[in-house]
């Protein structure tokens, strides 16, 4: 390849000719900052945006006159700007969060700036995230636990929320435990007991006994759960709002307590990686609103790594045929086209043909050939995580094809010479020369693949990914790895969220916080891809004959 | 010193039999792998069009059956599944015939016994049989089927008649003569004619169906209305509708009536003439309601619907659709309670299935006997013809997709209720009898409009940013940029959708003029700072290397953004003033100024919002594709260009430009393939409303968005499903035609520079 070029690269002449069409070259420069501009401003957006979805902003106790009446509430400010009223003059619109769902019914109330009589920063208020209604702002008051009241003042205080917040979190553990895994183990039994009884390997005789037990079991386990939740109810924490209004909750809808206007920068920041933590590991909550994203990461983390697993010895060996096998003729140049054009047709269709093809044709013979027992509700005749690992592995293959050809095609010519030369076979050719040799631009091809494919949300749409999913593709339960099954998606998260919630103010921040992470992982496959292609072109740089 | 030399072993040189029979086994499960995989890849386009090769079928009709009926039928009817055909013939029986077996059983009608029947008529919908009497009485029955399984595990059609309460007419004398009866299940209304000639009279009674807790509803009369005055002539053809409180009267002097019955009465809304002063043949509704398919002298067959004619006028028929003639005997006509399929006799003795939507001719041929009367059954699934003297046929139909086909995906279609043809997409509706509309034209619009104001945005962006940093940019910078580009092309679109849906539009929504205000600043900005940076004193200008213009221009642009930011509001107020419509008083305010100056909506999610996003997707793969286009240009010209005494602009315009120009445009095709099939951004950022207009401030829905979000919840095999695979393959078919058309001005371009 020619060296760049870097047209007029010298200083300028004195002549007038230099002036000839400056302006213009200005214009191209002003077309790649704007470009610049726009993708760094994007980064730098949802970098910001995201990580202050995490960062425990102070509540402000906000004293409001409006008609002569004055209210008080206590919230967040999440945002300003200005509205223009229809008689034309601009407000200052505010916008606080105030929680309390549960009592005030909307989450947020909009201000007009100049309405605000007085503003402080009361020391005492807590954010309380709790299971329902989304966080809570009030003022301690007191515990109950039967008979025995701890009040706010007491020194005690402080001990005794800090013991039962601890023994609600192993209590709910305790719960998820007998309710996810035991009943559900009872249920399923139960479910193949009857399917064994319709189709007739086990007679009417035997299972009515075994029926019997899981049925006692069954209930036995379902009076457990009972006595757990009644522990959960057992303390109640009582608060005030700050217009006045009694908060009364159970201990053991309590999962965090957090005084944000106590709490200093370090404070703040060990909040912040906390929330970070739990949005990272826990289970959404409240129409995914709440909670963390640990089930999208899960789903897309397998998601992707099922599709590399099909894409990457299907596209080496398509592209090592293309290359080193085909004859080079019309016809591989066709292919070749066409292949590079697949690259290039939109995603969606690859959705279309994977609910076709995938769910419809394929999953529904295994269905009637592996699962007939379970008709007419189907296994793997539905969108499941195998059939939108495929899809998105069709997706990419033109991708990695295109990387692994290129890779190939880099192998200096002299290099198979010499490996032929020593009387190696074809095979042992390229298998001990040439493969070695273009391994890390196959390893581009395949991180690349892998951002386009964890970044792809439309085709998902249509084979497998669901906003809540019950369980994980991956679980203990026998036998472990349930292809067939729904699984949950970050990019589709973020959609779900931002769309098809029902309180989309409420989930703006659960939402930007998502898209970063998603925006994180492309990143980084993508720098890694752009990095060990950097080394391999310097490698070639200096072996090249 | 002495030599010793030993003949090689020639062994040595043997490849060992291992070595060549994997290298021959690997050889294999390469070209077999490879083979494989690439016909997978072409499967793609075989499986999706598999699923669409059915819409562009006809229908296929086979012979299923015959039986005899008692001679004389008046009145032809099927049980849903096609089984039992039942026929009345006046009289206080009715006779089912089963045809698989022939075997006939009669029914008798409770009520009937003491009846001279003179007029009767059927209504396939409620399989309801309207009868008059020689006496002035009007009643009618139902027959019910019951579907019950035998002992031998397959199913037996139970027939039942249920006859319903007489009425004696208050007007006119003699006996009925023609009668009709429709019924919405709330409503009922029969239009019953007594006498022939002059003294003929019409009656239309009003009956409702008052339904207690339990058990059968009780029929009661509302009124009984005297509707000769109205009509002015003779009534030849009586046609009540399927939604009970609407009439078509044919009359002697060639025109039809249209009358109207509601709580007030009723009342003659319309006279139409559709074949001038002769007496249509026959006139029916199809199903719905809402159409009537008229034959006319010489076969004419044409269709007339409901639909307003302007915004706030009454529903009146109009003439919408014309068939193909048929001949002069008065047609035989059976009309699908499935959809808008219609059977009527040909003109050469058979009989032809016609689709209303499209206009379209489904199947046509002989039936083997003389057809008088023809039913279709409710599922859709046969049609049975009879002959005078009894012979009956049945046909099996296998017809999944009558509403599909060329026109009614890429034609202009006049669907009932509209005022004329146009491309319509909306797959589902409320009712029963909604009339699905599958235009492919308003999407593919979509679809373009959406790529079209993103390119509009990104071509100019990418564009200058490729030749800048092709051709003068420092080697370290770009280094920097090109990854950058590259990283941004794999942003997840359903990252920026969500940007541009929930972040941008609302800011935008409000500063629609200082968006205009920046797009127009930017520009002329950055060519001002040029032409006054080009007059400064050539040792300052040296100071700075060339090639650092675009940081240089960096606070220009900001300046020309922060202007054009503050300046919006100013401009909104000079030009954008309109009344308020709440007020009265004069509002700057774009949002409704816009709807008022050009009388199109203004919508939050619009095509501003859109092309602006959609930037982020195109911009990286335009300024890729045409950066290693313009890079890829011989070194030597450019320097045999500068040794000339060129400036550094002329010979971008002069060599570098022309000798890409084919790789540029490739670079514009590749990336409108992108910004055609993109998904996630056009779901979340448009408005998807399938409209046709270009305006800049609303949305649309893109071919893309419509399967995305249709699809999930298509039933399988249905039309809807197999539009949206049509819609795919139309997707399909543009990406891959323009990439191909990119990919070969690419090789041309290499081969071209390579002779270079």
């Amino acid at each position: 390849m020619d060296a760049p070029h870097h047209i007029g690269a010298g200083p300028f002449a004195t002549t007038g000719r230099s002036r000839q069409g400056e302006p213009w070259v200005w214009l191209t420069a002003a077309g790649l900052t704007l470009g610049v501009l726009m993708a760094l401003g994007l980064f730098v957006l949802i970098l910001v945006k995201g990580a202050a979805s995490f960062w425990p902003r102070s509540v402000e106790r906000i004293e409001i006159r409006q008609d002569s009446a004055t209210t008080v509430i206590a919230g967040i400010i999440t945002q300003e700007n200005e509205r223009r009223a229809t008689d034309g003059t601009l407000h200052q619109q505010i916008q606080i969060f105030r929680g309390n769902r549960d009592l005030s019914g909307e989450a947020f109330v909009y201000l007009d700036r100049k309405d605000i009589t007085a503003t402080t920063r009361p020391e005492s208020m807590l954010v309380l995230e709790r299971l329902e209604y989304g966080p809570a702002i009030v003022e301690a008051v007191a515990l109950e636990t039967g008979g025995t009241r701890v009040a706010a003042e007491d020194p005690a205080f402080a001990n005794e929320l800090e013991r039962l917040l601890d023994e609600g979190r192993r209590l709910r553990k305790q719960l998820l435990r007998v309710e996810r895994r035991d009943i559900g183990a009872v249920s399923r039994e139960l479910e193949a007991l009857d399917r064994a009884q319709r189709g007739g390997t086990v007679a009417t005789q035997e299972a009515a006994p075994r029926r019997v037990a899981l049925e006692a079991r069954f209930e036995k386990l379902r009076a457990e759960a009972l006595r757990i939740r009644s522990q959960l109810s057992a303390a109640t924490f009582v608060g005030v709002t700050a217009d006045d209004r009694e908060l009364r909750m159970a201990t053991g809808d309590l999962l965090d307590v957090f005084a944000p206007n106590q709490a200093g920068w370090t404070g703040r920041l060990g909040e912040t990686l906390r929330r970070v933590w739990k949005f990272l590991v826990e289970n959404p909550r409240e129409a995914n609103t709440e909670g963390g994203v640990f089930p999208a990461i899960f789903g897309t983390v397998v998601m992707t790594l099922v599709m590399s697993l099909f894409v990457t010895p299907f596209g080496v060996i398509a592209a090592i045929y293309l290359r080193e096998y085909a004859r080079q003729g019309l016809l591989v140049r066709i292919v070749r086209v066409c292949v590079n054009n697949l690259a290039g047709v939109p995603s969606i269709v690859f959705g279309v043909f994977g609910l076709a093809f995938f769910v419809y044709f394929v999953g529904g013979f295994v269905d009637r050939s592996l699962y007939a027992d379970r008709l007419p509700t189907p296994t793997f005749g539905t969108p499941g995580i195998l059939w939108a690992s495929l899809t998105l592995a069709l997706l990419t293959l033109p991708v990695l094809i295109v990387a692994t050809e290129e890779a190939l095609g880099a192998v200096p010519r002299g290099v198979r010479e010499a490996a032929l030369a020593c009387g190696a076979s074809k095979w042992q050719m390229i298998q001990r020369v040439v493969l070695p040799a273009s391994l890390p631009g196959i390893l581009t091809g395949i991180i690349l693949a892998m951002a386009r494919g964890a970044g792809e949300v439309a085709p998902l749409m249509l084979v497998g990914v669901v906003k809540l999913a019950p369980s994980l593709p991956v679980d203990t339960i026998a036998p472990f790895i349930h292809p067939e099954r729904k699984f949950m998606h970050l990019g589709f998260h973020i959609y779900d969220l931002g769309f098809q919630s029902p309180d989309a103010e409420a989930a703006k921040p659960m939402v930007f916080a998502t898209a970063l992470l998603l925006i994180l992982v492309v990143v980084i496959l993508n720098l890694a891809a752009i990095l060990i292609r950097n080394r391999i072109r310097k490698r070639f740089a200096t072996s090249s004959f | 010193m002495q030599e010793t030399f030993d003949a090689p072993d020639p062994r040595r040189f043997e490849v060992s039999r291992a070595t060549l029979w994997f290298d021959r086994l690997m050889g294999w499960l390469i070209r077999c792998g490879g083979i494989a995989v690439i016909l997978a890849v072409f499967g793609i386009l075989y499986f999706v069009a598999k699923e669409v090769v059915p819409l562009f079928r006809g229908a296929t009709v086979a012979e299923a059956g015959s039986a005899q009926l008692p001679p004389d039928a008046k009145v032809l009817g099927v049980d849903e599944w096609g089984t039992t055909a039942f026929s009345y013939h006046g009289g206080s029986t009715v006779h089912f015939t089963e045809i698989a077996t022939g075997v006939r059983h009669e029914h008798s009608l409770a009520g009937f016994e003491d009846a001279e029947v003179t007029a009767c008529s059927f209504d396939p919908v409620r399989a309801r049989v309207a009868v008059g009497t020689a006496n002035g009485r009007v009643g009618s029955f139902v027959v019910r089927f019951e579907r019950k399984a035998d002992d031998s595990g397959g199913f037996e059609v139970v027939p039942r008649v249920e006859s319903e309460p007489w009425f004696r007419l208050e007007h006119g004398s003699g006996s009925v003569t023609a009668v009709s009866d429709g019924d919405s299940g709330a409503t009922r209304l029969v239009a019953v004619k007594r006498g022939e000639g002059a003294s003929a009279n019409v009656a239309i009674l009003r009956l409702s169906m008052k339904r207690g807790l339990v058990g059968k509803g009780k029929l009661t009369l509302l009124g009984e209305h005297d509707v000769t005055p109205l009509l002015g002539s003779e009534a030849r053809l009586l046609r009540a509708s399927q939604n009970g409180m609407a009439a078509l009267i044919a009359c002697a002097d060639g025109g039809v009536r249209y009358l109207l019955a509601d709580a007030g009465g009723v009342s003659l809304r319309q006279t139409f003439e559709p074949f001038a002063d002769s007496v249509p043949l026959s006139m029916d509704f199809l199903f719905g309601g809402v159409s009537a398919i008229l034959t006319g002298p010489g076969g004419i067959q044409e269709q007339w619907s409901l639909f307003r004619g302007s915004e706030d006028a009454e529903r009146l028929f109009g003439r919408t659709k014309s068939f193909p003639a048929l001949g002069d005997a008065v047609p035989v006509f059976a009309s699908s309670q499935r959809n808008r399929t219609f059977l009527t006799s040909d003109d050469d003795g058979g009989v032809a299935l016609r689709h209303s939507t499209s206009g379209d001719t489904r199947w046509e041929g002989e039936v083997g006997i003389d057809p008088a009367l023809a039913v279709m059954d409710a599922k859709g699934e046969h049609f049975l013809v009879a002959d005078a003297r009894g012979g009956l046929r049945r046909f099996h139909v296998h017809d999944p997709h009558p509403e599909a086909g060329w026109r009614a995906f890429f034609g202009k279609v006049w669907y009932e209720g509209g005022s004329g043809p146009v491309w319509q997409w909306q797959s589902t509706g409320g009712s029963d009898d909604f009339e699905p509309k599958f235009s492919m034209m308003p999407l593919i619009f979509g679809s373009l409009k959406g790529t079209a104001y993103a390119m509009l945005f990104s071509v100019p962006v990418a564009l200058l940013a490729a030749v800048f940093s092709a051709a003068f940019l420092p080697q370290e910078f770009k280094r920097v940029i090109k990854p950058l580009m590259e990283i941004m092309a794999s942003l997840p679109s359903v990252v920026l959708g969500f940007l541009a849906g929930l972040w941008l539009a609302p800011i935008l929504e409000t500063r629609v003029p200082s968006v205009l205000a920046i797009l127009v600043l930017l520009p002329l900005t950055a060519l001002a700072a040029g032409f006054l940076w080009c007059r400064l004193p050539i040792r300052v200008r040296n100071r700075i290397a060339p090639g650092s213009e675009w940081w240089l221009v960096l606070p220009v642009l900001a300046l020309a953004g922060w202007t054009g930011w503050i300046a919006g509001p100013l401009v909104e107020s000079w030009c954008f003033t309109c009344t308020d419509p709440a007020t009265g008083g004069t509002i700057a305010d774009f949002r409704l100024w816009w709807p008022q100056a050009t009388g199109t909506a203004f919508e939050q999610r619009n095509s501003l919002v859109l092309g602006f996003m959609m930037g982020f997707a195109v911009i990286p793969v335009i300024f890729t594709i045409a950066e290693d286009a313009l890079s890829n240009v011989p070194r030597p010209l450019t320097s045999a260009a500068a040794a000339l005494g060129a400036s550094r602009w002329h010979v971008v315009r002069t060599i570098l430009l022309p000798v890409a120009s084919a790789g540029i445009f490739s670079a514009l095709m590749i990336g409108f393939g992108r910004a055609v099939g993109e998904t996630m951004i056009m779901v979340m950022a448009t408005g998807n409303t399938p409209i046709t207009e270009w305006n800049l401030f609303n949305g649309m829905r893109t071919l893309s968005a419509n399967i995305a979000v249709e699809l999930p919840e298509a039933s399988v095999g249905s039309t809807h499903y197999r539009a949206l695979f049509l819609g795919a393959v139309v997707l399909f078919a543009m990406t891959f035609v323009m990439n191909t058309a990119a990919e070969l001005l690419r090789q041309r371009l290499r081969e071209r520079n390579r002779i270079v």
